[in-house]
Parts: structure tokens; C-alpha cells; sequence
């Protein structure tokens, strides 16, 4: 690569178009650097990612970055094709490339001197206006521009990522002084809608928002069980689902992000924060945690942390370090009384938990408090940092919401903390109001202002607040979306299907015919439908109630069946896991709005079963439409035996695409909060001169077909890859795929594909290997290899 | 009968299948490319050329449609030549050179160009779709055996361990590495021009082969038997081609005569087994050309696998010294419709360069065959 432009006739940086971005660079290839890349790639626009020039293949540390992230789990790259848009270079090399960059991202190490060395040279090459952002985490904006040109200052902001970029919903957006407005609110909004981060704004301070508290907290919560006596099993139970908090807890988590790094958090922190600020009181090394990181106890990267696996005698025994003595001992499980399993019971609650929960709990809040308006003026966006950047279910203010602040002033005063100014202001209220439907949130002015959400930023949840379902059962809900366009959701548990989810969608079909103009199938929990529910599939057969599954998969077959042949538009608005029954019901959908992230596949075979509700056909269809698919009659089968038959899901929408699920027309929201606003925008948009489906006719191969199946699966019996039940599952699986008895002159109606479905499906359930299948399952939440 | 001779032999570099540098270039391109190489570095006149007869595993998609035809027509033969696909899959063309040698003893033509092709990745082995006969799948299930299965049966029958066939599989690599790094290859490889840009070397050969490496690969179509795929020759894209003619004809217009044809043979055998096929085809072919293993100065004995290949030198009782000199398919590449080309041509070769007098080509063919070639040095 040797790109020579000359500064002279550098164009202007294009931030500025609706779209985004044409190009941007990526300067460091570490971890942080690399990753950032690759979500950029993500994004469809391509990278330079550049690092320093070494060996003989100078580009040599950018390319073995981009080498491993391709077998890194879990992936950087939502698609390894998306590997192909990052072009490796060198900043020595290829520096003048970077004059073709609309946005220059820095990730190199956390030095000021160096870091300012990059810029000067960026500065000479780089398109005019084009901003530069720092991925730093720990340096102030203001040194880091310091006795750098005034052009620099205006177009340099830190862009704070979390790791892992791709998965890590927040950004941390931090302006200077100097900083051209325009910039923050442009790259906010590519960060947005095409990385699809939740972008809170940061105040220029130590470790912004999420580190500045979530370490803290870390730090207390570790000294306070050294002080008080709690073990690092009790810790991470008390300090975890009471609150709302991962189940990694506090210890769990350091492990994850590495023992080593709490030292330099802690200097780090120590050398720029305000004299007097609380975390400085709690920051001195600890004698363990320096013993640990000697003895390579840096966490999970390393021989473990303050828990390890010890695989002595060829077992494994997970264990955990007394905070005391530093020995290792088999952890021991712990579990609160039922008492003390709320953060309100644990509050209040007489013994060492409670007590413990009081003073971590008690501080960390109040220190978070405590740093509005210093760190942000915002305590929405504090609460968005801690839930994005640490995956709290709930951030600080609203946990104070939950205790009652004026309880939580006592709590404070009863320990000796010192109670911050919004909590006092705040008084007998509450940090958020509902007011008309919309949420209002305590200002440092001590006035309520609405929580603003970017344009395109829909939620059912927003809908909810206000007004009714338009209809409703124990088991789904349809809401009026606004625009003529109504939304279908599930409410089990893990969004399982039952009779009652497909009882509502029956109404839901008939009610939108005469009262909307299209319907969207979303929900706003992490994830859009697990399946059927197999503990109720399991108990029908148990109890011989063959009639009732019978109906059950009539139920289904006829209900996706009517929603693919509605006379309106329906968009199928999935996220997260989209599973079994959750993959069919989109399958039947005129068009699909996918989340990036989403785990979607066809896996009743993993528990000994055929996709019954129609699954089949619509993948064997969708093969059949794909221009790409060799001719003749094995290939359309093929390709939708290989996927249904390994149960394959995929890793993310890109991968579903390759896998058919979506289709060429199908569209992905990369920010998963604007996934039911662009559905509802893509449902809209089909209603125009809509007109439903024709049913299909289906080409099938017939029995040399399922012949060449059954060879294939033979030899991946023999080869140990499949099992002796897989073969019998795969059998009635390439049954159906090739079209039963039929010929392969003949044409096969959907009714027959149904009726092949519906038979495999009940002659499976009667199969006792189908049933150890789906009892391991529900036993181990594991698939049996019988 | 008119005498028989190979007047020429060349092939493109073999690579491997899906990630070789020759998984852009279509198999009739490739295929054209070396029928051009072939007739310039011969010198033939082409339009002395009866007919092209292209051997071809999978002749569908890309190889589809006459290949035979379609090449010629891409090499810009004469447009009086004519063109035939041929299938008899991995023994498919060294079926044409037999189908040549039989119509020049019959005076039906003085001059053929005897070709195979075979992308594996363009056209996936087993074809895009597989419908088997469903009754015959029934009654004979080794019909349309995976070869790896075949090669494990080989392996039981016979006894022949893992390291018996890792050991040959190495001392192929090794072999091939010494004719790579001597220059031997070179001068019967044509370059190919793909879209990635002109591909002159072979990427199939792993010259760092170590028994270790070997002893450390996972079974590939059996988890309770001994074949890898260090001991399995690998999917490959590539192309081969020689040039036969009469005796006369090439005598009259001074071609370089590399070998005479002395006797052909095919012969079926059980398709579970498949790979032990030369051994019958070899014995009638010794017998019609009148002499005994021992006479044989030169073999290219396909290997499909280690196994078969160790399960035939048994049977036959050939020398180990005189077997696949330059290195076999398993480290040089097995495309399956170019092989039987490749290794009459190379036996060819060999009989002028070792100074031998009488040498063996002969290969397995899936569904139970073995095809075998003699020729005589001039």
C-alpha cells in the first residue's frame, strides 16, 4: 500500500454525510485497537488499522491482529468477511493513507508522550475537519491535547469503547473545552445507528463514568471483605443478583478483566482525581493483590485469580482464594437465606451479609451520587453508563429509587458517610417520576426534566407506559405502535411458545386485519423466543396426551401458516436467541428486521425432533430462491439439511444470512434499541399495494434424494461425527426435505409438505431416543449425544 | 495394428481444492490452457489432431456440457477436431489414452490429445446432485462408498497399520520435495493464468512432513480405524494432458517419441475394496504385453491412499525403488479426472530418464475398477 496524497489536495472530511462514515482509522492494534476495527468492519466501512512498523513485514503486528481476531471467541467479526474491509498498515509506512480517513480512532498504550508523538504526525496528513478520537481510559482530554495546535484541540474528542467493542453496548463520548460540538454530536451518531452503542456524554474527569464508579466499587467491595470477614464465594452472592448485579459478582468480575489491572487503576486514579475525593481513601495497594499478580494469579488470562481451577489428579475442582491466608480452597457454594435474597432485605438485614451489603452498597451509591454534576450533569445517562458498561439490570439512582432515597440518607448517615447533595435535594421524591407517560428524571437544578431518547430509539417499554395492551393474555400482548401499525409480543418465560402465545397471535391476525395496517413481532427482552416450551411437550407425553400435541402442532402449522398468508404486511423484528419455534415464526414473515445480534437457527434436532410448524418448507423454499443455489434438485435440500440437521444457530444476523434465515431483502439494525422503530419503519413501507404470498410449489428430489442423504449421513456415522439416534432423526429429517413418497416429477403443495411435517414430527415423539433427548435437555440444559 | 506412441506430456499445477491458488479458474479454462501448452511445446500440427478426448469425474456445471468440446473450442483447436468427454471417474483419462491407442490401431485417426480435468472445488466431489439408486444403495451399499470408508477396508484386510501407511505416505512427500527441489517438475508443468495472476508451482506437496506430524492427525472417516489425511491424497484442482500418436505419424513429422504403448487393461473388482483394482487390471495388462512384474523398471501407481497403494505393491509384488520416483498423489495432488493423464505421461518421462525398459501406469477407480497401462521405452 503506498498512498501518496498531497496535503494540498486533501478533500474534506465527509462526517457530515447521512450514512456515515467512508472510511476510518484505527491507530493500535492491541486488543482495544483491533477489536474497535473489526466492529467498524462490522458496520460495513472499511478500516485502516495501523501499528508500529516491525520485522520484515513491516504491517506484521496490524495483520497478526486481524489473523487472530478471526479465531477469537467470542468473534470480533460478526462475519469473517467482514475481515476482508480492514486493510493492515503501518505508521510509518502508510501514514500518509490516513489523508483518505473521515475518523481517526487512537488505541495505542496509555502514554501521554507517546500518544502526543501520533498526533503530530496525524496532524500532517490528516483531512482537514477530520475528527480525531482517544480510546483512553484513564488520561484527561486536556492533557492529552496539551501544547498541541488549536486545529487539533477543536477536532480531538475520546471516544471511550468497552471491551469487547462488539458486544459492549456503551460508548463514552468526551469533548474538551476546544472540541467542535459538531463532532460529538455527528460521531455520536455513527457510533449510534451504526455501531449501534448507546453513547452517554462524559464530563473531561478520571475514568469518565462507568470506571470511575464500578471501580470504585470494585475497590470497596474487596477491602470491606478483607475488613470484614465475607469469603469471595459470599461476596460475589451478596454483591450480585440481590442488586441486580451479573452473577460474576465483584470477584468473578476482577478475574474476568484482570487482577493486574487494579494496581494501575488505582495509581492511575490516585495521580489525576481532586485531593479528597473518596476514592483516594480507598485506594492504597493491597498486600494480596500484589502477591497475587506475583505469583501469576492475574485472573482468568493467567493461572487464575480469586478463583482458579485446579485440575491436580485430572480433575476439576473450581477454587477460591481465602482473602486472609491466600490459600486456595474448594469454593464453597453459598447461598443467601431467603430472607436476605432483596437488596431491601439484605439492607436492612442484622447479620455480617447485611452488614456487608450496607457498606459496599452504601458507599458505592453514594459516591456515584455524589459525583453529579462532576462527572456528568445527567443521572440518566450515569444509569445508562453502569447498566451498559458493567451490566447492572438497574444503575445507581435508580437502586437508590429502589431503597427510597430518603431511606438511603438515613442508611448513610448510620454509617458515617457523608450524604451527597442530590440526595438531599432530592428529599422524600424520587430521582424518576412517570409523568404522562413519560419518564422524568431529577436534575442538579433540582427540577425534573424528561429522559430524552435519540430520534428512532422506540421501546415497548416507552409504549407501555402509556396505555393498555389492545389485546392480552397470560402469555403475549398486542400494542398499538402508533402509524396503523400493531405489535405482537410473547411474555413467557424465555418468550417459549404455548397455546396461549398462539391463541393471541390467532386474534392478534384476525384483529389487525380490520384495524391496522400492518403488524411487527418484537419484544423488548434480551431475547425474541426460545422455542416451544419443552417441559410442556415433555409432560404431554408423559401423560400419552398424543391428541393434544397433535393439536398443538395443527395449532402452530395453522397459525404461522395464516400469518404468512395475512392480508397485510407482518415484519419479524428478532434479537437475541430466535430459536426452534422462534425461527419458524419469522421464517413466516414478509420481511425480517434483524438485531446484529442474533442467535437464530432451527434446532429441534438437537432434542431428537423435526421443525413441525412449518420450518422445513419455508427453508427448503428460501434455498430454492436464492439465485446462488446450484441447479437440479439436490442443492435447495442440501442446504437446508445441513443447516436443521447439526441444528446449527447462528452467531449473529450476518451469519444467518448465509444460513438463509434472512434473506437478501431482509434488513439488520445494528443498535438494538432502534431494531422495533426500523421494523416498524420496514412494515410500513410493504403496505403500499401489498398483496400476500402465493402458496408455493415445492420441487423435491424424491428417493434417490433421500438416498444420497441417508449415504451422507453414514459416513458422518462412521467418521464418529453423528450418533446412532441422529441417523434415525436425520432420516425423517431428509424424508421430509426430498418430499416423502413423492417423485421427483411430481409438484408438492404446501399441505403436503405440512402433512410430511406433522407425521415425522409425532412418529419422533414416539421414539424413546427423542424422549432422553428432551428430558437430558431440560435435566442439563445440554444436548445427549445418543 | 498401427504402433502406438506418447509423444508429449504436460500439466498445470496441481493445487489444493478450496484453498489453492487455483480455486478462481475454471476447470475449462485450466483445462484449455494446458491443451496449449501441450501442442506447443509438441510442436503437433493441430489440425492433425483427430479428436480431443478429455477425461472428466464429475463432467456437470462448470465441467458439464462436453467439456471435451468446450475445451477445444476455448484452446482454439482447429475447428475439425473433434471432442468427447470421457468418465470412468479417476481412471478417466488414462481411458483416453486407451480410447486413442484403439482408434490409431484401427487406423481411425493418426494424432489425439489425451486430457483430464478436475476442479474440486468448482465441482464438489459426488456432484451438486447426488441421486443414488435407492434399490441398488439396498442391495450393494459399496457402490456409492465413501473412498475414505474403502481405504479403511483396505487397511483391515490387508493388515496394514497406521505407520505402515504413514511411513509411505511420508517417503512420498519426501519424494516429491527431492524431484521439487532437483527441478524435475518443472519442465512438464505449464503455467496457468487465473484471475489472482500466473500459478507456475505445485501447492499440494508439504515438504516439513514428519512422521510426528503424521502420528498426530485425527482419523478422517473413521474414529476406530487408521486413515488420516496425511495418508489420504488431498482434493485437488488441476489438468494433465499427453499427446498420442501412430509410430508413423510422429516418425514422419519428427515428434519426440517418449514410449510405445504395449497393453491395456481394466478390471472390476468389489466396490468396497475398490482400491486393490490395479491389481487385476495390472496382471491382465502384464500378461497381453507378454512380460512379468520383474521386467518392470518403472511404476506410477495412483495413490488414492496409502493403504490400497502398500495393499497393491503387496499383491503384485513390485519393487518399492521403482514405485512413484518423482512422488504419488498423495503429496502431489489427486484431481481426480487429470490423474490417469498425469501418470502415463510421468511414467513416459520416467522410462527416458531412468533408462528404463518396460514401465507400469495403473490406478483404483471408485465403484470397484483398477485401470492399467504398459509402455516401452524407444
Amino acid at each position: 500500500m503506498n498512498q501518496t496524497v498531497k496535503s494540498t489536495d486533501r478533500p474534506e472530511a465527509t462526517l457530515g454525510d447521512a450514512s456515515g462514515l467512508s472510511r476510518v482509522c484505527v491507530v493500535g492494534a492491541g486488543v482495544m485497537g483491533a477489536s474497535i476495527a473489526a466492529h467498524v468492519a462490522n458496520a460495513g466501512v472499511p478500516v485502516l488499522l495501523l501499528d508500529r512498523a516491525v520485522g520484515d513485514d513491516r504491517s506484521s503486528l496490524a495483520k497478526g491482529a486481524i489473523a487472530k481476531m478471526l479465531k477469537t471467541e467470542p468473534a470480533p467479526f460478526m462475519d469473517p468477511s467482514a475481515a476482508k474491509l480492514i486493510q493492515p498498515g503501518n505508521v510509518e509506512d502508510d501514514i500518509e493513507a490516513v489523508a483518505s480517513c473521515d475518523w481517526i480512532v487512537e488505541a495505542i498504550i496509555e502514554r501521554v508522550d507517546l500518544k502526543q508523538d501520533l498526533y503530530r504526525k496525524l496532524e500532517a496528513v490528516r483531512k482537514p475537519g477530520a475528527p480525531i478520537s482517544s480510546n483512553t481510559s484513564t488520561i484527561p482530554l486536556k492533557d492529552l491535547t496539551e501544547g498541541l495546535p488549536e486545529s487539533f484541540k477543536r477536532d480531538f474528542l475520546i471516544t471511550h469503547f468497552f471491551n469487547p467493542p462488539r458486544y459492549m453496548r456503551l460508548l463514552e463520548i468526551v469533548g474538551g473545552e476546544a472540541t467542535n460540538p459538531d463532532h460529538i454530536q455527528k460521531l455520536g451518531d455513527f457510533c449510534d445507528r451504526q455501531l449501534g452503542k448507546t453513547v452517554v456524554k462524559a464530563k473531561d474527569t478520571p475514568g469518565f463514568i462507568a470506571n470511575r464508579i464500578g471501580t470504585f466499587w470494585m475497590l470497596v467491595a474487596v477491602r470491606a471483605a478483607i475488613e470484614m470477614g465475607v469469603s469471595v464465594e459470599q461476596v460475589d452472592a451478596i454483591i450480585g443478583r440481590p442488586f441486580g448485579i451479573p452473577k460474576t459478582g465483584v470477584f468473578g468480575l476482577i478475574d474476568l478483566v484482570g487482577v493486574d489491572l487494579m494496581p494501575h487503576i488505582n495509581a492511575s486514579m490516585k495521580a489525576t482525581l481532586p485531593a479528597g475525593d473518596r476514592y483516594i481513601s480507598k485506594a492504597d495497594d493491597l498486600p494480596l493483590i500484589a502477591k497475587m499478580i506475583a505469583d501469576g494469579y492475574t485472573g482468568r488470562k493467567g493461572k487464575g485469580g480469586f478463583y482458579r481451577i485446579n485440575r491436580e489428579g485430572g480433575g476439576k475442582t473450581k477454587e477460591s482464594i481465602n482473602l486472609k491466608t491466600g490459600e486456595y480452597a474448594r469454593s464453597e457454594r453459598f447461598s443467601l437465606p431467603p430472607s436476605a435474597k432483596t437488596a431491601a432485605d439484605l439492607l436492612t438485614s442484622p447479620d455480617k451479609f447485611g452488614a456487608y451489603a450496607r457498606v459496599v452498597m452504601g458507599e458505592t451509591l453514594a459516591y456515584a451520587a455524589s459525583l453529579v454534576p462532576e462527572i456528568s450533569d445527567d443521572i440518566a445517562g450515569v444509569d445508562a453508563a453502569m447498566t451498559l458498561g458493567f451490566n447492572w439490570k438497574v444503575g445507581p439512582f435508580a437502586l437508590i429509587d429502589q431503597i427510597g432515597p430518603a431511606k438511603f440518607a438515613a442508611l448513610l448517615k448510620q454509617l458515617d458517610i457523608p450524604v451527597p447533595a442530590l440526595v438531599e435535594a432530592v428529599g422524600s421524591g424520587k430521582f424518576y417520576e412517570e409523568r404522562d407517560g413519560v419518564t422524568q428524571a431529577f436534575g442538579v437544578d433540582g427540577a425534573y426534566h424528561p429522559v430524552e431518547k435519540p430520534e428512532g430509539v422506540l421501546l415497548l417499554s416507552d409504549i407501555r407506559k402509556k396505555g393498555k395492551a389492545v389485546l392480552s393474555n397470560k402469555s403475549a400482548s398486542l400494542w398499538d405502535i402508533g402509524d396503523g401499525v400493531a405489535c405482537f409480543e410473547i411474555t413467557t418465560k424465555m418468550n417459549t411458545f404455548d397455546d396461549g402465545v398462539l391463541g393471541l397471535l390467532e386474534k392478534s391476525i384476525d384483529h389487525v386485519k380490520t384495524n391496522f395496517k400492518a403488524m411487527v413481532l418484537y419484544t423488548d427482552a434480551s431475547n425474541f423466543s426460545a422455542g416451544a416450551n419443552l417441559g410442556l411437550a415433555l409432560f404431554a407425553v408423559n401423560m400419552a396426551a398424543w391428541g393434544e400435541i397433535q393439536k398443538l402442532i395443527d395449532k402452530g402449522q395453522s397459525t404461522l401458516k395464516a400469518l404468512k398468508y395475512a392480508p397485510f404486511p407482518v415484519v419479524a423484528a428478532p434479537a437475541g436467541l430466535a430459536l426452534g419455534g422462534g425461527c419458524e415464526i419469522i421464517l413466516h414473515c414478509d420481511a425480517i428486521q434483524a438485531h446484529a445480534e442474533l442467535y437464530t437457527g432451527l434446532v429441534e434436532c438437537g432434542v431428537g425432533l423435526i421443525p413441525g410448524w412449518g420450518g422445513c418448507g419455508e427453508m427448503l423454499l428460501r434455498n430454492q430462491a436464492d439465485p446462488k443455489t446450484p441447479r437440479g434438485p439436490m442443492p435447495a435440500p442440501r442446504g437446508a439439511f445441513e443447516m436443521i440437521a447439526v441444528a446449527r444457530v447462528s452467531k449473529s444476523a450476518a451469519e444467518a444470512r448465509r444460513m438463509h434465515i434472512l434473506r437478501k431483502a431482509d434488513g439488520v439494525t445494528m443498535n438494538r434499541d432502534r431494531v422495533l422503530a426500523d421494523a416498524k419503519a420496514r412494515a410500513l413501507s410493504l403496505v403500499d399495494g401489498y398483496v400476500a404470498p402465493e402458496k408455493p410449489e415445492f420441487r423435491v428430489a424424491g428417493a434417490a434424494g433421500r438416498t444420497a442423504f441417508d449415504m451422507a449421513v453414514a459416513g458422518m456415522a462412521s467418521q464418529g461425527v453423528a450418533t446412532p439416534y441422529d441417523i434415525t432423526v436425520a432420516g425423517e429429517l431428509a424424508n421430509i426435505l426430498t418430499g416423502g413418497e413423492h417423485d421427483t416429477t411430481e409438484i408438492v403443495t404446501e399441505e403436503q409438505m405440512l402433512e410430511l411435517e406433522r407425521k415425522g414430527f409425532m412418529s419422533l415423539l414416539h421414539n424413546t431416543g427423542t424422549l432422553d433427548r428432551i428430558e437430558h435437555m431440560l435435566e442439563t440444559g445440554k444436548p445427549l449425544r445418543n | 495394428m498401427n504402433s502406438v506412441v506418447i509423444a508429449g506430456y504436460v500439466r498445470s499445477p496441481f493445487h489444493l481444492a478450496r484453498k489453492g491458488d487455483l480455486t478462481r479458474t475454471r476447470p475449462d479454462d485450466l483445462a484449455a490452457q494446458v491443451v496449449q501448452g501441450l501442442l506447443e511445446r509438441t510442436g503437433v500440427t493441430p489440425a492433425d489432431i483427430e479428436d480431443l478426448i478429455l477425461g472428466c469425474a464429475f463432467p456437470e456445471g462448470e465441467q458439464g456440457i462436453n467439456l471435451g468440446r468446450i475445451v477445444g473450442l476455448i484452446a482454439d483447436l482447429p475447428i475439425s477436431v473433434g471432442g468427447v468427454t470421457v468418465n470412468r471417474f479417476c481412471g478417466s483419462s488414462m481411458q483416453s489414452v486407451h480410447n486413442a491407442a484403439g482408434a490409431i490401431s484401427l487406423g481411425a485417426g493418426d494424432a489425439f490429445i489425451c486430457a483430464g480435468v478436475e476442479s474440486m472445488t468448482r465441482v464438489p466431489m459426488g456432484g451438486y446432485n447426488p441421486m443414488p439408486n435407492p434399490a441398488l444403495y439396498k442391495r450393494r451399499p459399496g457402490v456409492y462408498m465413501d473412498m475414505g470408508i474403502t481405504a479403511e477396508n483396505v487397511a483391515k484386510k490387508y493388515e496394514i497399520s497406521r505407520e505402515q501407511q504413514e511411513a509411505f505416505a511420508l517417503r512420498s512427500q519426501q519424494k516429491a520435495r527431492e524431484a521439487i527441489e532437483a527441478g524435475r517438475l518443472s519442465d512438464e508443468i505449464v503455467p496457468i493464468l487465473t484471475p489472482n495472476g500466473a500459478v507456475s508451482k505445485d501447492g499440494c506437496p508439504r515438504p516439513d512432513t514428519t512422521a510426528e506430524g503424521l502420528a498426530g492427525l485425527k482419523l478422517a472417516f473413521d474414529q476406530k480405524g487408521t486413515v488420516t489425511a496425511g495418508t489420504s491424497s488431498p482434493l485437488t484442482d488441476g489438468a494433465s494432458a499427453v499427446l498420442v500418436c501412430s509410430e508413423k505419424y510422429a516418425d514422419e513429422k519428427g515428434l519426440k517419441k517418449m514410449a510405445r504403448i504395449r497393453s491395456i487393461a481394466v478390471s472390476g473388482c468389489e466396490p468396497e475394496i475398490m482400491g486393490i483394482g490395479p491389481v487385476q487390471a495390472t496382471r491382465k495388462a502384464l500378461a497381453r504385453a507378454g512380460i512379468s512384474v520383474e521386467d518392470l523398471g518403472v511404476v506410477e501407481l495412483n495413490e488414492a491412499f496409502a493403504s490400497q497403494s502398500l495393499a497393491c505393491i503387496r499383491d503384485l509384488g513390485l519393487k518399492e525403488d521403482i514405485i512413484n520416483i518423482d512422488g504419488g498423489a498423495i503429496a502431489l495432488g489427486h484431481p481426480l479426472g487429470a490423474t490417469g493423464a498425469r501418470i502415463v505421461g510421468k511414467a513416459a518421462q520416467l522410462l527416458q530418464r531412468e533408462n528404463a525398459r518396460y514401465a507400469l501406469a495403473t490406478q483404483c477407480i471408485g465403484g470397484g475398477q483398477g485401470i492399467a497401462t504398459i509402455m516401452e521405452r524407444i
